[in-house]
């Protein structure tokens, strides 16, 4: 598989304060790839190196082939941008900013339009849009040229849950249809939803990198098995159960805390004590809580 | 919502944007478009120059008239007033719309679809030469009917004169919204800019009646230059050959500044 972004030791300062410091990163084509950390990790700067529009103070980088630093403004011509906290000018419709930003070998627009519910909109001026409306427009010039490459910086940013999930799902529909995405967010559910690896910045550093179940299973590897048990089952000291860290209570519900084995052992003694608990759930940790633990200094669990 | 998008471009190293030219002859269009939707703008730049020629040349029109050098008053404000559309547009118009892209991210949006550098400054010059055009035109149809336009008498240094003046005043307009951190702030330097520009520069009152120090202070001014580089072969009082020379100094240094501080 051909590598679409390749970064070695990229690092960034303004003035004395280090926003990048040997940040590694590479994307494969047609991979979805997350960029996740706090607010000021370091990742739009990182990604707007990658496409030219700022200057890196050390370290090399390969995207699409050419060297952003000396291929910028070529580079930006294979690579559809959504931008964080970029507009348009109020009194520009939608159907004057895709003939603005429309190259000659463009995406057919009525069905891009349409795909991103902007059909009926062509001459709705850009101040007038919704967030979401607006979002959507940036999504569909980001796309309108059919880039190698498409960079999204916290597109569903602002965005009402059910604008997200169209969001969601036009990524996807991206993913299906071959393009390579790298998307920058704080919001891990999204990360989940959507990325094939993440890769997580702190402090302008790459902390861990890897795909969501992995990234889980390495910084959040319990589980928590509740139930209620029936009043006819054997009492059960959940503690001496192997795998088991630790057990409460919340009236007649109980929830043990373990590792990822105490769930099988657990769901056995359950078994063996008596009835099964008919309201039994396990709660597996999600990424946010292993970026919780990743990213908070001292966090455990 | 969508099943598979017909957007994806592959990996092959292709440019995927229109060229430099149409992506330049777009933005013009784009940004006449929009300037058509700003009546603010609009009004100042086409009213102001129209409403101040008719009362300062009106004022200026009695018989104990200052000197004009030996012109007839209203057709020495007459062609003075071109300059007046050139300040408004460069000071006034241009540094808040520049501001306003920079602050809201719009020239960083035009820099990621791969826009050159150059092209939203070439655009807004040219922008801003049509509009001089056009408010000119205004400007002198409505000045024509009440004292006459005055025959011009050198075509060439005039129209060499009102250009350079425009594309000047543009690049000061793009320098100045290119430094200052927001839309108010270009507001602000940009008014506080035009009114002294204005008023000592060719708009005001006739060089007679001003001291010595206004006089000097108003030989500072790049609009006195402007103003004179178009009124002297206008007029017939020279070729404006000094003037245009410092007209087109202040161009080089004001383009130079924005090439530096316009960050697409």
């Amino acid at each position: 598989m051909n590598t679409v972004v390749e970064v070695r030791g990229l690092r960034k300062q303004y003035g004395h304060r280090t926003v990048v410091d040997g940040v590694d990163l590479d994307v494969a084509e047609g991979e979805i790839v997350g960029l996740l950390g706090a607010n000021g990790a370091g990742k739009t700067t990182t990604v707007e190196i990658l496409q030219g529009l700022r200057r890196a103070d050390g370290g090399s980088m390969r995207v699409l082939g050419l060297d952003p630093a000396v291929d910028g403004q070529r580079l930006r011509t294979m690579v559809g941008s959504q931008q964080q906290e970029s507009a348009l000018p109020d009194r520009l419709r939608v159907g004057e900013a895709i003939a603005l930003f429309r190259g000659p070998r463009s995406a057919p627009v009525d069905g891009l339009l349409a795909a991103f519910g902007l059909a009926g909109h062509r001459r709705t001026a850009f101040s007038a849009l919704s967030g979401g409306q607006r979002q959507r427009l940036f999504l569909v010039l980001a796309l309108l040229n059919r880039p190698h490459l498409v960079v999204l910086d916290e597109l569903t940013q602002g965005l009402d849950p059910a604008a997200r999930r169209d969001v969601w799902d036009a990524i996807r529909a991206l993913r299906d249809g071959g393009t390579t995405v790298l998307l920058v967010t704080h919001y891990m559910d999204e990360a989940e939803a959507l990325c094939d690896r993440v890769v997580v910045m702190r402090e302008g550093r790459v902390v861990d990198a890897g795909t969501p179940t992995a990234l889980v299973d390495r910084h959040a590897p319990w589980a928590t098995v509740r139930f209620t048990p029936p009043s006819t089952s054997d009492p059960v000291d959940w503690r001496a159960v192997p795998g088991v860290h630790g057990v409460e209570r919340d009236g007649d519900v109980v929830l043990v805390h373990g590792d990822r084995t105490a769930v099988a052992y657990v769901c056995a003694e359950l078994v063996r004590s008596g009835p099964v608990p008919t309201d039994l759930a396990v709660l597996m940790p999600d990424l946010e809580a292993a970026l919780i633990t990743l990213l908070t200094p001292g966090e455990t669990r | 919502m969508m099943s598979t998008l017909d957007t994806h471009g592959g990996t092959n190293g292709s440019a995927r944007t229109a060229s430099p030219a149409v992506i330049l002859g777009r933005l013009i269009g784009t940004e006449l478009r929009l300037v058509l939707r700003e009546p603010l703008v609009l009004a100042f730049v086409f009213a102001f120059p129209v409403v101040t020629v008719l009362v300062i040349a009106g004022s200026f029109a009695a018989e104990d008239a200052p000197d004009f050098f030996g012109v007839e008053p209203a057709q020495w404000y007459v062609a003075s007033y071109l300059a007046v559309v050139i300040a408004a547009i460069g000071l006034v118009m241009v540094p808040v719309h520049v501001a306003s892209y920079r602050e809201r991210g719009v020239l960083r949006r035009f820099a990621a679809a791969g826009f050159p550098r150059w092209s939203f400054a070439v655009a807004s010059i040219i922008v801003g030469v049509v509009l001089t055009v056009v408010a000119s035109a205004v400007m002198l149809a409505v000045a024509a009917p009440l004292y006459g336009l005055p025959p011009v008498e050198r075509p060439l240094w005039t129209v060499a004169g009102g250009l350079a003046g425009a594309v000047a005043f543009t690049s000061i307009g793009l320098l100045i919204g290119s430094l200052v951190p927001t839309a108010r702030a270009a507001q602000a330097v940009g008014l506080l800019a035009f009114f002294p520009s204005f008023l000592l520069g060719g708009g005001g009152p006739p060089p007679d009646v001003m001291g010595d120090g206004l006089r000097r202070m108003a030989d500072f001014l790049p609009l006195t230059h402007v103003t004179e580089a178009v009124r002297d072969p206008w007029l017939g009082l020279g070729t404006g050959a000094a003037d245009l020379a410092v007209v087109l100094a202040v161009l080089v240094v004001s383009a130079l500044g924005w090439w530096r501080a316009v960050r697409l």
